[in-house]
């Protein structure tokens, strides 16, 4: 296959853009991609551009990324993968520059999800994942999902809720220096252990906010990648993993198989192994998925995630930093956009311009689990050429 | 004619702040009787080719609720089902009138929510004694729903109650007047009648059952407003079920209000029989069960048609989930759960039921029953929910 890069990475501020559509801040996320690219983009270059968006509020999707990024003459496809949108769309554009037929392509992540009412978003998402006779009418909104998991999983592991705290504060920690983040304040552990619970065991500094945002990559073939920088971060691994739809049909919820399978599929691409990562920026919608994630990603051995943050070996200074940006928990999580935003992050981290500076990485990771939890997405990043 | 075969009393686990027993916010007529009726079915000896629900709270009166009641209570079908608008005088009418292989269902969701049924084997033992239907529309609710109530109490007892018995001109004192206060009852009967928990429509059945745990048998009135029915009923061979828990206090919050739940009307269809009957898939080729029943089966990928079978009603609980934050169109809090069911390799999502939200934790074990899990864009939606056993150190709650 081909090799291919990364040679320009952008993203919006995530947060709660109230005055900001759909319209405005894909060109946006475009944009802040274009002013990374050392040598400069004439957007003529572009070939094709994929766009990852769960849901649409300003219509139709594809188009709008054409006719607000002046781009009308390129063919545009859409992905919506769940939370693994984002890196799929990435692993899509990436197979069609590694295929030869493009040189350049365009990766846009986007969605809006202040645009609706927090309380209507519920059903919207639950509609998209969820059996309609059977699991929709029982209320099992997102943080639910993902509760059923993690109830088990510290019902069979030494883990606690304060472990799940320490992630949350680890996470509003680094956020509090990336000017991209939407929640940039410290917390405690006994604020996020009093906070309100919004569906146990997750109290509401467990869970990620609600964000708007988009997110951009430029993607290029290795033959052109020097018209555009002398330092390309190229692609080296790329996975998605799938699993049961139905939470009545995972045999072992203390895990997400998905993830597995997507880091099995990326570790083999790239040839490198959980050890060799540098940083990662991990799925955190909530902390107890950053925690579960950490044994599915080969960080730590079974059941035993909780020592890597005890040891604080995931904060940034530590042996494996995960979610130097903040990560969903702080950064926030427009969904579409959020793995177009880990590696943005990531673009920063191992070009070493990062906000939350890991030293010397040159190895990186980004993942992403969702929908019924029931698809998972990988991705490794890396300075060396493979 | 016909004799009592099996009785079975179904009070619900809640009760108002005030301590009046209520349904549960999952619960309406046809999960009450379901639940009552269920019992009374038993071992299934007796073969039943009859439903009578009588009740006031019918929760389709178009559409029909009859699909859902012999579907909860596993029978055909094409079992004749009757829905009848009725209290307690129509209840014992119905039984004291029914045909051998009749099931009669009453549930009440005011006045004391409760549910009962009897069912009706080949026998001599009951017999209609009486009917008086006069009108005194002290309390009444006409098409709009909308319940007028004139409360006088004098007049409803000498212009009512006392009126009616006159015109009855019963051979003796009944020994149970199902409908009316104790106090009441009492005036009227032979001996110390019954102390029924309700005086609606399940409140006969109520009444036969403690006859039938006494052994005693006798004439057995109904009233409601001016209306009397009387029977003779020799209960004592009966076998009786009494579903009843500790109560607790039903939460003042209703449903957060907010867009509708949608509704899909192929989807309900399609899932129907195997979520309102608790059936699984059963492979042709190797025998797997799969709930909810799929085209491709999930052990050996066999394709095709899957025959239903029947699921185990009890479980334990793998993992649960209790939501805090307001969901519109569901009560919170609420709990859900992951429960794998005995003796079969399958689980289910189910929600919590018949008690508080995350109360339940995992292990527990409890059994599956039929509520309504959902209302829909205006549907009742059915299904099971988990309801936990109640554990043997867990006193009541304290009224």
């Amino acid at each position: 296959m081909r090799r291919v890069a990364i040679v320009g990475a952008g993203m919006t501020p995530f947060g709660e853009h109230f005055g900001l559509g759909l319209k405005d801040l894909v060109p946006m996320a475009v944009s802040e991609m274009a002013a990374t690219v050392d040598k400069g983009l004439d957007r003529g270059d572009i070939e094709a551009a994929w766009f990852g968006e769960l849901t649409t509020t300003d219509g139709f999707p594809t188009g709008i990324l054409a006719d607000q990024c002046g781009l009308l003459d390129i063919p545009v496809s859409r992905i919506e993968n769940a939370c693994a949108t984002g890196q799929d769309t990435l692993r899509n554009a990436v197979f069609g520059v590694a295929s030869g037929h493009i040189d350049v392509a365009l990766v846009v992540g986007a969605d809006k999800v202040r645009e609706t009412s927090s309380r209507s978003t519920f059903w919207e998402w639950m509609g998209m994942t969820r059996d309609m006779a059977w699991d929709y009418p029982l209320g099992l909104v997102a943080p639910a999902n993902f509760a059923l998991h993690v109830r088990r999983y510290l019902h069979e592991s030494p883990a606690t809720r304060t472990h799940l705290a320490m992630i949350a504060v680890k996470n509003h920690h680094h956020a509090t220096t990336n000017p991209k983040a939407q929640l940039r304040n410290e917390i405690t552990v006994e604020q996020v252990l009093a906070a309100p619970m919004v569906v146990d065991p997750f109290g509401l500094y467990d869970c990620t906010p609600q964000s708007d945002g988009a997110a951009a990559l430029l993607v290029v073939g290795e033959e052109v990648a020097d018209r555009y920088t002398d330092r390309p971060i190229w692609i080296r691994g790329l996975g998605l993993g799938l699993d049961r739809v139905m939470h009545q049909h995972k045999a072992d919820m203390t895990t997400f198989p998905p993830t597995k399978k997507a880091a099995a599929a990326a570790y083999a691409m790239a040839g490198v192994s959980p050890a060799d990562i540098d940083v990662a920026e991990v799925h955190d919608c909530f902390t107890g998925v950053e925690l579960i994630s950490y044994e599915d990603l080969g960080f730590a051995d079974r059941f035993c995630g909780y020592e890597l943050v005890e040891a604080h070996a995931t904060t940034v200074g530590g042996s494996i930093p995960v979610n130097p940006s903040g990560g969903l928990k702080a950064k926030g999580h427009p969904p579409g956009a959020t793995g177009v935003a880990q590696c943005v992050e990531l673009f920063e981290q191992l070009r070493g311009e990062a906000c939350n500076q890991v030293e010397d990485a040159r190895v990186a990771l980004a993942h992403n689990v969702g929908g019924p939890t029931a698809v998972s997405a990988v991705t490794i990043l890396s300075s060396d050429r493979p | 004619m016909g004799d009592v075969t099996a009785i079975s009393t179904y009070v619900p686990a809640w009760r108002t702040a005030g301590g009046m027993t209520a349904a549960g916010s999952d619960e309406d007529a046809v999960t009450m009787a379901v639940e009552a009726g269920m019992a009374a079915l038993g071992d299934g000896l007796i073969p039943v080719d009859r439903v009578v629900l009588v009740s006031r709270e019918l929760p389709l009166l178009e559409g029909g609720s009859a699909a859902v009641l012999l579907a909860g209570l596993g029978l055909a079908e094409g079992t004749a089902v009757v829905e009848q608008v009725g209290g307690a005088p129509a209840v014992l009418d119905a039984i004291s009138s029914a045909e051998a292989g009749t099931l009669v269902l009453a549930a009440e969701l005011t006045e004391g929510a409760a549910a009962g049924a009897v069912l009706v084997g080949p026998g001599q033992g009951i017999s209609p004694a009486a009917r008086v239907q006069r009108s005194l529309p002290l309390r009444l609710r006409g098409q709009d729903g909308v319940v007028y109530e004139d409360s006088d109490p004098r007049l409803q007892r000498e212009r009512g109650v006392r009126a009616s018995f006159e015109r009855a001109d019963l051979p003796s004192k009944p020994v149970a007047v199902a409908g009316l206060t104790p106090r009441d009852a009492a005036e009227l009967c032979e001996g110390t009648p019954p102390r029924p928990p309700t005086l609606g429509a399940a409140s006969p059945i109520f009444a036969l059952a403690t006859l039938a745990e006494e052994r005693r048998s006798g004439l057995v009135a109904a009233v409601e407003q001016a209306s009397l029915s009387a029977a003779y009923v020799e209960p004592a061979g009966a076998t009786v079920t009494r579903l009843e828990r500790p109560q607790l206090t039903l939460p003042d919050a209703g449903p957060t209000p907010g867009p509708d739940i949608k509704f899909a009307y192929t989807a309900y269809d399609r899932a129907f029989d195997s979520k309102v009957r608790w059936e699984a898939g059963r492979c042709p080729s190797c025998g797997t069960l799969a709930l909810p029943p799929r085209w491709r089966c999930i052990e050996c990928g066999q394709e095709g048609a899957h025959e239903l079978v029947p699921l185990p009603r009890r479980g334990t609980v793998y993992t649960h989930a209790t939501i805090h934050t307001p969901v519109p169109g569901l009560t919170s809090p609420y709990s859900l759960a992951v429960v794998a069911l005995s003796g079969v390799d399958v689980r289910a999502l189910v929600t919590v039921t018949d008690a508080s939200a995350g109360s339940v934790d995992i292990d527990r074990q409890g059994r599956l029953v039929l509520r309504r899990v959902a209302t829909r864009s205006g549907v009742p939606d059915y299904g099971y929910a988990f309801q936990p056993d109640v554990p043997v150190s867990e006193p009541a709650e304290v009224a």
